[in-house]
């Protein structure tokens, strides 16, 4: 079993458990709610695959030609379209490609050693989610902790520490700081490593089961490696992780304001509730319930940041992948990626507006 | 309490993970030695690999019939016991094989099996992806046979003065037979992959690193000096500038760019070593499209192009300029461009150009294209260059466009052709045949100095100065004797000049960045440059760590 396939068994079985417990012992209205959610989302996936399929048909540069190079003879161009299936019209490309997504097959890709695009991401998948992951958990942290400071203590030098923190970190361009914190803490202080997932010595000997190497080497009780991930991770999670905490502050500052002015609090102040519990306890749980669909919103900026973190600190992810099948024009991976970011986006919203939908039950009307 | 104490464990627990981590932060032990890179590998198969990274890997876990000493061009035995016996026709190579040899899980090497590995190349070698079988094999070889365990013989298709040159490269590595089956291509088998070479692979990451460790059967001169080899991938050159900087690799190996070689020029720790490179620039004309169809068109570009000005302004002395395609160091190498054309000579260049009917009034208009990235992003300004130089005659006005790789090298191959283009090269094997007739015969590449003609080897030359230079490279081919060969290659330089056929530009200085803990043999020519030659082999088995 390849390693996405796990990651996908161990995120969807459950997910799907979950799903059918909330259609089984949910209201009507909201398994008509869900329903909808995901009638939506399926179209929404397959126009997007639609236009990227077309769209990379449509841009000037042949996939052949640009893999052979000046080199290639007519023979090696015209097998290698064959081989390809490019000498089909593009009506039984696009019939091919969306039986491949259908199959999760993805199809070969065109450039290097054709290989499966279904390998290929299995070997890339899981190095973007160990990134992406912490990197979220950190901006939410920073954010939602940071943003209620803030909006507790208004106005405050904390206050505005925090609002000039939140400007400035979000509007910093990613490839920039990612370069600052490899310059000052790789290079100057010579504290934490710039590049790579795990010292190369103790990543020849991990077991590779996931290739999420933080679960690989819990899995194999490697602590030496699980040490050396970790400190792997640092830079590139807090280049993504700050960079994104910026909007959550601004957010959950705005609506623990709102929250604290209304009646309950109030109520809840009055009856002497110490101000930490009003504060963390009442009123960020229910500031929470925009900051919960910002999370949905931010997967796709969350992604976009990670191709150019990737390339950064070498880190062999997706995004890194997807820069390099574009300019091949590798179109099957390309599509295939960008099919595959779509899903995640989908998913991720779709769990989004589900939990929304169950803390905040006005929306299912 | 037990709150507290749960986060005092938590507390502890990270502490301690970050304190292990620090341990391995720089763990290279003396035995190993990392070397990055920031290329990709496209095949491991040597019936199929055309990349420089893949035959590097080859090489250092495979051996072949004959090889060039580390840090040299001398072609020398390697698994042979001495240079090819050759037939008087020129058509029949025989070689003998030393005895003994073995891959790294002990299996034997016969002739036999070397054969049927090398038949590979004739059989699945041109289904293969990357097809290294119609450059290397398929144009050359008719068979190889063995006639006992010791014996293989070559029959050629035609006699090839080259072909000893062409034995020594990658695809004619003998490979493992379990590994490498003889009906299929394997582009990446799973590791452990044997060879008979001084290293096998013993882990491979895909995108992330490979492990080669010593192949305990080895028995050539090239032994492992470290106990393990990890080459790590990077995706950017800055990345892998600081992690030599810092420690995290020991070597830093294609490709860097000369801004990055020269910032770290600067840098205490590190050593930079400059290797003459084969990687050379030049701009490819279609002498069948105007302008370039005028002779005199061509010669005034080449009357007009400082190349020392390009190399000072935007390779800062890292790039070297290139008066001939057959580069400096190569058999018979002249500079007959800068004999021919003097370069710069703007009267030169306005002579050619009113013997065309151009002057101030009646501009030649050039187009020239050029790929922006895929030759590193010098290339934009160093068409700058070439442009202004061309305008300072007041007689050519030059459009400059960039294309991206896949838009423009379709473009450029693909029959919409353009005037004058932008392309480099790299030898498959150290020889003048392997820069010159590619840009000669049969199309040349786009250069229609000789007309693309289906089965034909040579085309069909537009002139009588096409016609004798074709001529010349052809029995420069088949010619054996040395001094003989060198002659017909000095001539056919003088006519390739003449022709403009294509218009060298310069070529670049490979460079190889390492700690101070690093070192190369003594045993060979170069340790200073980690014994990476001229011909830009690396063999992992020179490197010490102390």
């Amino acid at each position: 079993m390849t390693p996405i396939a796990i990651i996908f068994l161990a995120i969807g079985i459950p997910g799907l458990g979950l799903l059918a417990y909330i259609m089984i012992r949910g209201s009507t209205g909201l398994r008509r709610y869900i329903l909808t959610r995901i009638g939506l989302t399926l179209p929404m996936i397959f126009i997007l695959a639609t236009l990227v399929f077309f769209i990379m048909h449509i841009l000037p540069g042949d996939p052949v030609r640009s893999a052979l190079g000046p080199k290639g003879t007519p023979e090696q161009i015209e097998n290698m379209r064959e081989t390809l299936g490019l000498n089909e019209p593009l009506i039984v490309q696009y019939g091919v490609f969306l039986k491949n997504i259908l199959t999760l097959n993805f199809g070969t890709s065109m450039v290097g050693g054709h290989r499966p695009i279904i390998d290929e991401m299995s070997e890339r998948f899981p190095a973007t989610l160990e990134l992406v992951i912490p990197a979220s958990i950190l901006a939410l942290l920073i954010g939602v902790l940071g943003g209620t400071f803030a909006a507790s203590r208004r106005k405050s030098a904390s206050d505005y520490s925090l609002r000039i923190y939140s400007v400035i970190i979000y509007s910093l361009p990613i490839f920039w700081f990612g370069l600052m914190l490899q310059l000052l803490f790789g290079l100057k202080l010579n504290w934490l490593p710039i590049s790579g997932r795990i010292d190369p010595v103790l990543g020849a000997n991990l077991q590779h089961v996931t290739n999420i190497y933080f679960v690989d080497s819990l899995i194999g009780f490697n602590w030496e490696a699980l040490g050396s991930v970790l400190i792997h991770l640092v830079l590139p999670t807090a280049t993504l992780g700050l960079i994104l905490s910026g909007v959550f502050v601004r957010m959950t500052r705005i609506n623990v304001i709102e929250t604290l002015q209304a009646d309950y609090i109030a109520a809840a102040r009055a009856r002497g509730i110490r101000e930490r519990a009003v504060v963390y306890g009442h009123a960020l749980k229910n500031a929470m319930i925009p900051v919960i669909t910002l999370i949905g919103l931010q997967v796709a900026i969350l992604l976009a940041g990670a191709v150019l973190t990737e390339t950064i600190f070498s880190w062999p992810g997706m995004g890194g992948y997807l820069v390099q099948r574009i300019s091949a024009r590798d179109y099957t991976a390309v599509q295939s990626v960008i099919t595959m970011f779509a899903l995640m986006v989908a998913v991720i919203s779709l769990t989004v507006d589900i939990i929304y939908s169950l803390l905040d039950p006005r929306v299912r009307y | 309490m037990k709150r507290k104490s749960f986060v005092y464990v938590t507390v502890f627990m990270l502490v301690a993970l970050l304190l292990s981590a620090c341990g391995v932060l720089n763990p290279s032990s003396k035995a190993t030695i990392i070397i990055g890179v920031t290329d990709q590998i496209s095949s491991l198969d040597p019936a199929d690999a055309y990349a420089t990274h893949d035959w590097e890997l080859i090489r250092n876990t495979g051996r072949t019939l004959l090889r060039w000493n580390p840090g040299t061009s001398d072609l020398v035995p390697d698994l042979a016991t001495d240079m090819p016996t050759i037939s008087d026709d020129g058509l029949t190579y025989t070689v003998k094989m030393k005895s003994g040899v073995q891959f790294g899980d002990g299996l034997k090497l016969t002739a036999q099996m070397f054969a049927e590995q090398l038949n590979r190349l004739l059989t699945i070698g041109p289904s293969c992806p990357n097809d290294v079988a119609d450059a290397l094999a398929i144009p050359y070889l008719e068979s190889v046979t063995a006639t006992d365990d010791v014996t293989l013989v070559f029959k050629l298709k035609s006699a090839v003065a080259f072909f000893p040159q062409i034995l020594a490269t990658a695809p004619y590595t003998p490979a493992h037979p379990d590994t490498f089956p003889t009906d299929e291509c394997v582009l990446f088998p799973e590791a452990p992959i044997y060879g008979v070479g001084p290293w096998f692979i013993s882990q491979h990451t895909q995108n992330e690193q490979l492990v080669l460790e010593p192949n305990p059967y080895y028995k050539g001169d090239l032994k492992p000096q470290a106990g393990q080899i990890i080459i790590r991938y990077f995706t950017d050159p800055q990345t892998m500038a600081l992690a030599v900087q810092n420690g995290e690799i020991d070597v830093a190996w294609r490709y860097l760019g000369p801004q990055l070689v020269s910032q770290l020029q600067s840098v205490k720790d590190v050593t930079v070593g400059a290797i003459d490179g084969g990687a050379i620039r030049y701009l490819i004309i279609n002498h069948t499209m105007a302008p370039m169809d005028d002779p005199n068109v061509a010669k005034a570009v080449a009357s007009l192009i400082d190349r020392n000005e390009i190399s000072d302004t935007v390779y800062a002395g890292t790039a070297s300029p290139l008066y001939s395609q057959n580069p400096p160091g190569f058999l018979g190498a002249t500079e007959a461009f800068d004999t021919m054309y003097k370069a710069p000579n703007i009267d030169a260049a306005k002579s050619f150009l009113a013997a065309s009917g151009y002057d101030e009034s009646n501009p030649c208009v050039l187009d020239m294209w050029y790929p922006p990235e895929h030759y590193g992003a010098e290339t934009g300004p160093w068409m700058e260059v070439i442009k202004k130089q061309l305008e300072v005659t007041g007689v050519f006005q030059v459009n400059l466009h960039a294309q991206e790789w896949a838009t423009y090298v379709t473009a450029l191959t693909g029959g919409e052709s353009y005037a004058v283009g932008v392309l480099g090269w790299f030898f498959d094997y150290p020889d003048p045949s392997n820069y010159l007739d590619p840009f000669v015969f049969n199309g040349g590449m786009g250069t229609n100095v000789s007309l693309a003609a289906e089965g034909s080897t040579f085309g069909n030359p537009i002139n009588d100065k096409a016609n004798q230079l074709v001529d010349l490279l052809a029995k420069a081919d088949v010619e054996t004797d040395m001094a003989a060969r060198k002659a017909l290659y000095e001539q056919a330089q003088d006519a390739y000049a003449d022709l403009v056929v294509t218009l060298p530009l310069f070529f670049l200085t490979e460079h190889v960045i390492y700690r101070p803990n690093i070192k190369g043999s003594t045993k060979y020519g170069s340790p200073a440059t980690l014994n990476i030659g001229g011909n830009v082999e690396f063999s992992y088995s020179m490197l010490t760590k102390s």
